[in-house]
């Protein structure tokens, strides 16, 4: 919808005060170059990079375990190959200027990603990819016939290079395992006799949430006191899956989520759970944001590619004690209760035991936002890109 | 489902017609253009082009179309049940609540947390996906033979005015051979020497012969400039009809690519935001308060169920303030819906009419695509 802003500070002002008008009446924004498409996927495969850099450091510093280090860095390879994939979907949309062809829509607001239709629009053509492969013409094919028409035609061969963009689209989408819309649950045993004592089990999971348009990864510690173990267990495994996909949005607190698994599974315990939101994603170029990271970034312009931020937010839930609930007649279960400080309102707000949240930036918006030094912004902890993509870490 | 697939494979049946249609026709201008070429003649060629049939398929082809767009809501009503099913109990819920309120409570509380529509936006986007590929196949059909017979038509405007000119030179050059004939014959009528008469008299025939070579010419020459133009207005009316069937497979594109777009956001915040309301308040208060929570959670989850009403309707509003883009969706849609309106009143009336005798409605369909 905006056009790219000038550079020139007073056409910047300017161009800043319309899209603020704007922003209020459209919260996404259509990428409509192919430049601009390029440079977003490109910015993206970059922080992506980073991301997994800051996973193994937060590994080392002990913020995480191994095995949610691990969980994490499948995801994220998963969301680099969504946005390969997208971006071969994206490449030669603006060129061929057909109504048919749709161009990308990114959340310009606290989300800066694309938008959750854009997913689930892959997600279906990823349904489908065999048989667009089928009906479309091979790659050596395409770049032949794209041979001929630059020596028959003279012109640049648009529609060619559309196809075989959709043709390398669609070969992406059936090979990699992508980050879809939603990943269903899968668990990984961590401790526990193989008799009937409980069991522990770490169950993962991940979701493009629809509302805030920012991939979350979610994870949650068993104890399973049922009988047969749960990931082979027919009865309750689907029901447990589902259950966790359909509680799976951002406007739910980790407590809701947690005491919700608990009622519905009278076996199963969660201890433990974490979500982790990778993003928002936060650049002067792409996205509009309020407060005091919007003058950080706004003064960090002007190489491309280092002004962005992207916030990682860890939310976790601790179970301390646990209680007995009368489930019927005789019968009665065990049910968690979670540490929350109620004495303190935001963390009861909250509905976590504790949300560390951070902030991956690169040098030069680092170096703008300690000169700036604002109070919101002050406690988090900053992951630094520097030069050669070495990450550091500031409190 | 299996309405909306035997749906499916008769409009692709109709668009596969409708591209052979096409195809023919555009084939039948260009065969009339190589013959042309040849020298035969072609008016026979134009006469059978005929554009009604076409018109009459891609007509029936369609309204169809239009029928399977607006098909789309019926798929879509199983959003309304979902979200009526959040709200209210089920018939064994109720049953249930007969003996323990709390039981039948936690049972629907439970159904609101398993309660999903991921599945069926998933479904609802592939459905609408499959319907947009048919339209763009469509639609690429017809502007590769609008650039064909546009770049056959072009040519033929340069042959036209070659051959307006070369009928124009052949008047001027008959114009200019009126005179001499008459000078020859005034010559003739007071010539008395027989062998000049005889000279003058074959310089005569000579011109004569000329004369008439040129004036034959010329009604070859004009026959062959009416026939181009006749090929012209057709090649031109054809070019207008695939210009205006592309403009209807837009229109129909745009409003399935904006009607799912705004399904898509629309669904999903309302499941959400149900979701959400029914259950963030009972768990809060239930962990604050520990262990002797049932009455305080049952006073909690009543107190919710009577204000879900009120509560639905504020976060309707609420919505209003946030989702500024649903807003904006919705305007594209007004405006997508009006432009749908304008070119399908007919299958719109029909379809408010019955909307649920979707067979009947689409023989009725038929009949009033084949006569229009």
């Amino acid at each position: 919808m905006t056009k790219p802003r000038s550079n020139s500070k007073k056409g910047q002002s300017k161009a800043e005060q319309v899209s603020a008008s704007e922003m209020l009446a459209f919260d996404h924004k259509v990428l409509e170059d192919a430049q601009a498409t390029r440079r977003y996927f490109g910015k993206f495969e970059r922080i992506i990079d980073h991301l997994k850099q800051v996973t193994k450091l937060s590994k080392k510093e002990g913020l995480i375990t191994t095995a949610e280090a691990k969980i994490l860095l499948t995801y994220l390879l998963g969301l680099s190959y969504t946005f390969t994939a997208l971006s071969y979907k994206f490449l030669m949309a603006n060129r061929v200027g057909d109504q048919a062809s749709s161009l990308l829509s990114i959340d310009k607001t606290d989300s800066g990603f694309p938008i959750y239709g854009e997913i689930l629009h892959m997600a279906a053509d990823a349904s489908q990819a065999e048989k667009h492969l089928k009906s479309l013409p091979s790659q050596k094919r395409l770049k032949q016939d794209m041979v001929n028409h630059i020596l028959t035609e003279q012109s640049i061969p648009t529609k060619l290079q559309y196809a075989l963009s959709q043709r390398i689209y669609y070969e992406y989408l059936s090979k990699s395992t992508l980050f879809l819309p939603g990943n269903d649950p899968q668990g990984i045993w961590i401790s526990g006799k193989k008799n009937r004592d409980s069991r522990s089990y770490l169950i993962h999971w991940a979701k493009y949430d629809s509302q805030t348009n920012v991939p979350a990864i979610y994870m949650m510690e068993l104890e399973d006191t049922g009988r047969k173990a749960l990931p082979r267990d027919e009865r309750r495994w689907p029901r447990v899956q589902s259950h966790l996909m359909a509680q799976s949005m951002s406007s739910l607190k980790l407590l809701t989520i947690a005491r919700g698994f608990d009622r519905d599974f009278d076996d199963l315990h969660p201890k433990f759970m974490r979500r982790f939101n990778i993003g928002p994603m936060y650049s002067h170029k792409f996205t509009e944001q309020r407060g005091p990271l919007r003058d950080v970034l706004a003064d960090a312009k002007g190489e491309a590619g280092l002004d962005w931020a992207l916030s990682w937010t860890v939310e976790s839930l601790v179970s301390e004690d646990t209680t007995q609930e009368k489930t019927g007649m005789f019968s009665s279960s065990q049910r968690e209760l979670y540490r929350i400080d109620t004495l303190d309102s935001k963390a009861a707000e909250d509905g976590a035991t504790e949300i560390a949240r951070s902030l991956i930036l690169p040098h030069r918006a680092f170096q703008v936002l300690e000169e700036k030094n604002p109070t919101g912004l002050r406690d988090i902890r900053k992951y630094v890109v520097g030069k050669n993509a070495k990450i550091l870490s500031y409190k | 489902m299996s309405n909306f697939a035997s749906q499916i494979e008769n409009s692709k049946k109709e668009v596969a017609e409708a591209q052979a249609k096409i195809a023919e026709l555009s084939g039948k201008i260009e065969t009339a253009r190589t013959k042309m070429e040849a020298g035969s003649d072609i008016s026979i060629d134009i006469e059978n082009a005929s554009l009604d049939d076409v018109h009459a398929h891609a007509e029936l082809m369609n309204s169809n179309i239009a029928d399977l767009i607006l098909g789309l809501d019926d798929v879509t009503s199983g959003f309304s049940k979902e979200f009526d099913g959040m709200r209210s109990k089920t018939g064994w819920e109720s049953f249930v609540g007969i003996f323990s309120k709390k039981r039948a409570e936690s049972m629907r509380q439970e159904r609101v947390r398993m309660a999903s529509i991921d599945d069926k936006l998933q479904d609802l986007i592939g459905k609408s996906n499959v319907i947009t590929k048919l339209l763009t196949d469509q639609l690429d059909t017809l502007q590769t033979h609008k650039e064909r017979v546009e770049t056959n038509l072009t040519q033929t405007l340069v042959d036209r005015e070659a051959a307006v000119h070369a009928l124009e030179s052949l008047k001027a050059e008959l114009l200019a051979m009126d005179p001499q004939i008459i000078e020859l014959e005034n010559q003739i009528s007071v010539e008395t020497n027989a062998g000049k008469r005889a000279k003058l008299e074959s310089a005569l025939a000579d011109l004569n012969g000329k004369y008439n070579e040129a004036a034959q010419m010329e009604q070859v020459k004009l026959a062959e400039s009416q026939t181009l133009e006749r090929y012209i207005e057709k090649g031109k009316s054809w070019v207008d009809s695939l210009q205006n069937q592309a403009a209807t497979q837009m229109v129909l594109i745009n409003k399935l690519k904006t009607d799912t777009k705004q399904r898509v956001v629309l669904y999903d915040a309302l499941t959400k935001s149900l979701k959400t309301a029914q259950q963030q308040d009972v768990a809060h208060r239930i962990n604050e308060i520990g262990i002797e929570t049932d009455q305080e959670a049952q006073a909690a989850m009543s107190a919710i169920g009577v204000a879900t009403n009120s509560r639905m309707a504020e976060m309707m509003e609420s919505h209003e303030d946030h989702m500024v883009y649903a807003r904006k969706v919705l305007e594209e849609k007004a405006k997508a819906d009006e432009r749908f309106a304008r070119r399908f009143e007919k299958i719109i009336e029909m379809h408010d009419a019955n909307a649920y005798g979707r067979d009947e409605l689409g023989s009725t369909g038929n009949a009033d695509g084949a006569g229009a």
